[in-house]
């Protein structure tokens, strides 16, 4: 794969992240907890991670955290996307590369979306300077349950046609 | 999905539950409760509640009158006050934060307060 065409595809996967993250940020949240997302970024670091590699991964995670942050105008933000986004890819990279002939994406993107969790609510309670805010960490791995597996099912499918086009376009 | 990802789910799920069972009870615990016991405006004594607190009782002796306190589960009431009338004594147990007991002629003041930031209401939140 050509150097240019692979930036090409980066930047477009970090150009759907930023969408997709404003996208969900405008939908109403269904659940009790405040600051439960669906995760659907996620989606984006998955795929980068499956196919392109841990180094591109976290390059698109910290560059869709900046723009989000650049989008919305929200600087308070940044540190709570940067550090949620991260920690998950680097777990859903271990749990992927370690793991992967036990758990498939479905399992790498729960730890992935648990990580998002923790990372922020640990952000949140140094920022806050407020170790309670952890008590919030059972009712988001509890969403955080159904929103893994709904992006790991969605990777699935993604995943397979993304690689089609891939070889189509590149090769 | 594999059997590891059904593994993964049910302990996250189990992980979860048990953390909330947990949570609720840290919350509903009276650890962060105090009494507060003022005379003429000016601060007497801060007790917490805990359970070596239950049934101890407080002799408060000062220049304008005596009363005794009795603490209970998280809860406290006056049972005895040489005040004329002894509305104190009447009013009964006060539980929730921001309750008081008021004995005017001895000037006290019991009131129930909380230390922790959370219980006040709040003015904006950002996520």
């Amino acid at each position: 794969m050509s150097r240019i065409k692979k930036i090409i595809f980066l930047a477009l996967l970090v150009a759907l992240g930023l969408a997709l993250s404003i996208i969900e940020s405008t939908i109403p949240v269904p659940f009790i907890a405040p600051g439960a997302k669906l995760g659907l970024a996620n989606i984006v670091s998955l795929i980068t991670l499956v196919i392109f590699g841990f180094k591109s991964a976290i390059t698109v995670a910290i560059l869709r955290s900046i723009t989000f942050t650049l989008a919305t105008g929200n600087f308070s933000s940044l540190f709570y996307s940067l550090s949620g986004s991260v920690l998950s890819v680097i777990v859903m990279f271990c749990i992927y590369k370690y793991f992967s002939s036990y758990f498939s994406l479905i399992g790498v993107s729960i730890f992935g979306a648990i990580a998002h969790n923790v990372a922020q609510i640990s952000v949140a309670s140094i920022i806050m300077e407020n170790i309670k805010i952890f008590s919030y960490l059972p009712i988001m791995s509890l969403t955080s349950l159904f929103t893994g597996y709904f992006v790991g099912l969605s990777s699935i499918f993604i995943t397979d046609k993304f690689k089609k086009v891939l070889n189509k376009a590149l090769y | 999905m594999t059997k590891w990802d059904k593994l993964l789910i049910v302990f996250v799920l189990v992980a979860s539950l048990l953390g909330l069972y947990y949570v609720k009870g840290i919350a509903s615990n009276n650890s962060t409760k105090y009494i507060l016991i003022e005379v003429d405006g000016e601060q007497y004594k801060k007790i917490s509640f805990g359970n070596n607190m239950i049934g101890e009782t407080i002799e408060v002796k000062t220049e304008y009158g005596y009363n005794k306190l009795e603490i209970g589960d998280g809860r406290v009431r006056i049972i005895e006050a040489d005040c004329p009338d002894k509305l104190d004594v009447k009013q009964g147990w006060i539980s929730n934060p921001g309750q008081v007991i008021v004995c005017l002629p001895n000037r006290l003041v019991v009131e129930i307060i909380t230390e922790n930031n959370e219980d006040k209401e709040l003015d904006y939140m950002s996520y």
